[in-house]
């Protein structure tokens, strides 16, 4: 795999970010494209930790990748300077796709990628979060988990369960805990928000308010918080400094577990490991059925590409029926069509789920989180503000001050 | 500028280097004038030659991008539109419109009061200490000096896991002397004591090294002279070492006041990119990196580039002269 960008031969060359094993299922992409189109040369590009930064260095200097991962959270503010190309005018060109695309992809992930009018990027895999849990451990409690969103646990008996499945020992350290987060612990609480019936941000895409301060969304973060800091249920800001969320749920020291499907390689294959899948609560305000972020990661197409023509062929296939029909069946990535979606290629993938509808039905029920060319700055006051709500020295409420009018002031700057 | 280094700086013109040098005897004058000329502008040709790479190499790396940033200081710029002149625009909002500038300075001032104190402290006393001569000293000296050549990220990452709330090594050694935990990483204002404890760790060999160094050039008479006085050890060190030593200790003050204000790495690798927990560890550093590097606003980072450059040259000018007094009163 190739470390860096540009260079003079005819390549198209394809920037992303990816553990080993999701490095790997990318490569079977590409190889079948190779076989399929040997006119057309990819060499790879692998993203370090922070890919926007890498992104723009490359860009800003001159050596724009032709293909771009893009990320639902930071693509705006690459398509706000230009970076990208509106890929409207290459679906336009080929309508027969374009309607197959669109009558088979799912809005909201499509949608996403609607910056100022112009499709910058085409969904390539759904990466929202849901419950891991251990099916061994819910069985000695006796509990049985939704199984689809339409279905979900209201907050009480989620938070009955995560309960249940705390265990400590006589000095009281926690032996066992019923709920962890692998994810980024103020976009989980968002989600906790956003299930109690109040988006994050309004609209979504290029919002122009956040709703941190409505108590319909703060009663859902102020929930999430609680889980540690009240009840005990989760491991605390301090406790998930010296453990891994990950680690504990993969030697049976924890029920729950919220996360991505970026997690799933790491959870198959361990032996005494029995695991499924459920969806996320609903609070009082919320409902009737829960949902999850976006998430979704797409590819681009950089403006300055001189091989735009070889690097559309690229991203069709990728993002089209066959690319989405190898994703399926690697397993390693939610494909982001319906077609590829019920295949038997993405059941075999996932033989061991049985809930696979929290999967299949994902895409339908992901909402976006927050598309704004500012988000750099919005997540600087978010992580500011909701650090004191999970440790733990404010209430969710103290949000809807300072932190939301400083955010709002942000928004505003950028429309 | 000292004697030496005018004479220094002269030779550099090549004319009068050339003509200093090889002045014939008057006799010769008449006849030798044209090709003392020649050869001096041959001398003061290749004198130019051989700097010329490193003159250009200071152009390129140093004052470039120093008249770059200052340029950048007064436009607004986002890496990809033609930068825009905003003229003051950028100094004015640092200091009237955005108030963690203020937090960042008060966190730096916090933070460089909290790391120069110790570092100073300690290694004098560490100097003083390694300055003995006892058998197996060179072993202690290898072992003091190590974290000089510790990676500031790899180690900030294993003091992640010292300072951590529930498990880490530091609580677990309070808790065996029956104090409770302290939130070394998770509570604001514990964070930024964290930090500088980490920071005087690997501050303190350096300065070690440049006061042991000096100790070890204080006359042995000096010591012999006072002990037949009298004076005790820790009267010697007072009254002979710590006098003697003063310039190699004011270097310290600045070197450690410079690198405190302009703290980054450990920062970002123990408690992030945002200066967390909170506003607790939101140093000038960060501050810099962040608006230059995560919010793109790359004027806007350039002026406080030069705002935390202004305060150091205040500061350090503030130090020469008051080292500068107290030699006087020596």
């Amino acid at each position: 795999m190739s470390g860096c960008g540009g260079g003079d031969d005819d390549a198209v060359t394809f920037f992303f970010q990816a553990r080993p094993e999701e490095a790997r299922s990318r490569l079977k992409i590409i190889d079948e494209f190779r076989r399929r189109r040997p006119d057309i040369t990819i060499r790879t590009i692998m993203s370090g930790p922070d890919p926007l930064q890498q992104m723009l260095t490359y860009c800003a200097g001159g050596k724009c990748p032709d293909v771009l991962m893009s990320w639902e959270l930071l693509y705006a503010g690459l398509a706000e300077r230009g970076v990208l190309v509106d890929l409207q005018g290459l679906l336009d060109r080929d309508p027969r796709y374009a309607a197959e695309l669109h009558a088979d992809g799912y809005a909201p992930l499509r949608d996403t990628f609607l910056w100022r009018g112009g499709q910058y990027a085409l969904p390539e895999q759904w990466s929202g979060v849901f419950l891991y849990y251990n099916r061994k451990l819910f069985a000695e409690a006796g509990i049985q988990p939704p199984v689809r969103w339409s279905e979900a646990w209201g907050y009480a008996e989620f938070l009955a369960a995560a309960t249940a499945l705390t265990r400590r020992d006589s000095g009281g350290r926690t032996q066992q805990w019923g709920f962890v987060d692998a994810w980024v612990p103020y976009f989980s609480a968002a989600c906790f928000g956003m299930n109690n019936g109040a988006e994050w941000f309004s609209p979504p895409v290029q919002p122009v308010r956040t709703n941190i301060g409505d108590p319909r969304f703060a009663e859902g973060l102020q929930f999430y918080a609680d889980l540690a800091v009240r009840h005990g249920v989760a491991p605390s800001v301090g406790d998930r400094q010296s453990v891994s969320a990950q680690d504990l749920f993969r030697s049976g020291k924890a029920a729950m577990l919220m996360g991505g499907h970026w997690l799933y390689s790491e959870f198959t294959g361990h032996d005494g490991l029995d695991f499924d899948v459920t969806v996320l609560p609903v609070g009082p305000h919320g409902g009737p059925g829960a949902m999850t972020d976006v998430g979704s990661t797409g590819l681009a197409i950089a403006a300055a590409s001189p091989r735009r023509e070889q690097a559309w062929e690229f991203v069709k296939f990728a993002t089209g029926p066959e690319g989405q029909a190898l994703i399926a069946a690697s397993g390693l990535f939610v494909p982001v069509l319906k077609s590829a979606m019920h295949t038997t290629g993405f059941a075999d993938a996932h033989r061991g789920i049985r809930n696979l509808e929290v999967f299949t039905e994902g895409p339908a029920n992901s909402r976006q989180m927050a598309v704004t060319p500012q988000w750099g700055k919005v997540e600087a006051l978010l992580e500011r503000g909701c650090n004191r709500v999970l440790r733990g020295a404010a209430t969710a409420d103290s949000l809807g001050g300072r932190t939301a009018t400083d955010i709002d002031a942000v928004l505003r700057a950028a429309t | 500028m000292s004697g030496p280094e005018r004479g220094a700086t002269g030779l550099l013109s090549g004319e009068s280097a050339a003509g200093a040098e090889a002045r014939p005897p008057a006799a010769e004058r008449g006849r030798g004038r044209a090709g003392a000329t020649a050869l001096a502008r041959r001398r003061a040709r290749a004198g130019a030659l051989f700097i010329a790479p490193n003159l250009a190499a200071v152009a390129v790396f140093l004052l470039f991008p120093l008249g770059f940033s200052l340029y950048l200081s007064f436009h607004s710029w986002d890496l990809f539109s033609a930068p825009r002149f905003v003229g003051m625009d950028n100094y004015r909002r640092l200091f009237t419109a955005d108030p963690l500038f203020y937090i960042a300075l008060r966190n730096t001032a916090v933070f460089t009061v909290l790391t120069l104190v110790p570092t100073v402290v300690i290694s004098l006393a560490i100097a003083a200490l390694l300055n003995r001569k006892l058998a197996g000293i060179a072993v202690f000296r290898t072992i003091a000096f190590l974290p000089l050549v510790a990676s500031t990220v790899a180690m900030a990452v294993v003091f992640r896991f010292i300072f951590a709330s529930d498990d880490g090594l530091l609580n677990r050694m309070l808790g065996w002397i029956g104090l409770g935990p302290v939130p070394w990483l998770t509570d604001p204002d514990w964070a930024l004591v964290s930090l500088s404890l980490v920071t005087v760790w690997k501050s303190v060999p350096f300065a070690t090294v440049i006061l042991l160094a000096a100790m070890q050039g204080v006359p042995e008479n000096l010591y012999e002279a006072a002990q037949i006085d009298g004076a005790g050890a820790f009267r010697r060190f007072r009254s002979i070492t710590v006098p003697l030593i003063r310039g190699a200790l004011s270097f310290v003050f600045v070197i450690t006041i410079i690198n405190s204000v302009q703290a980054f790495d450990q920062a970002y690798a123990l408690t992030g990119s945002n200066g967390g927990p909170e506003t607790g560890t939101y140093v000038l550093g960060i501050m810099l990196f962040q608006n230059a590097f995560r919010f793109y606003e790359v004027g806007y980072a350039s002026a406080l580039a030069w705002v935390i450059f202004a305060i150091l040259l205040v500061l350090t000018l503030i130090q020469l002269r008051l080292s500068r007094r107290a030699e006087a009163d020596l």
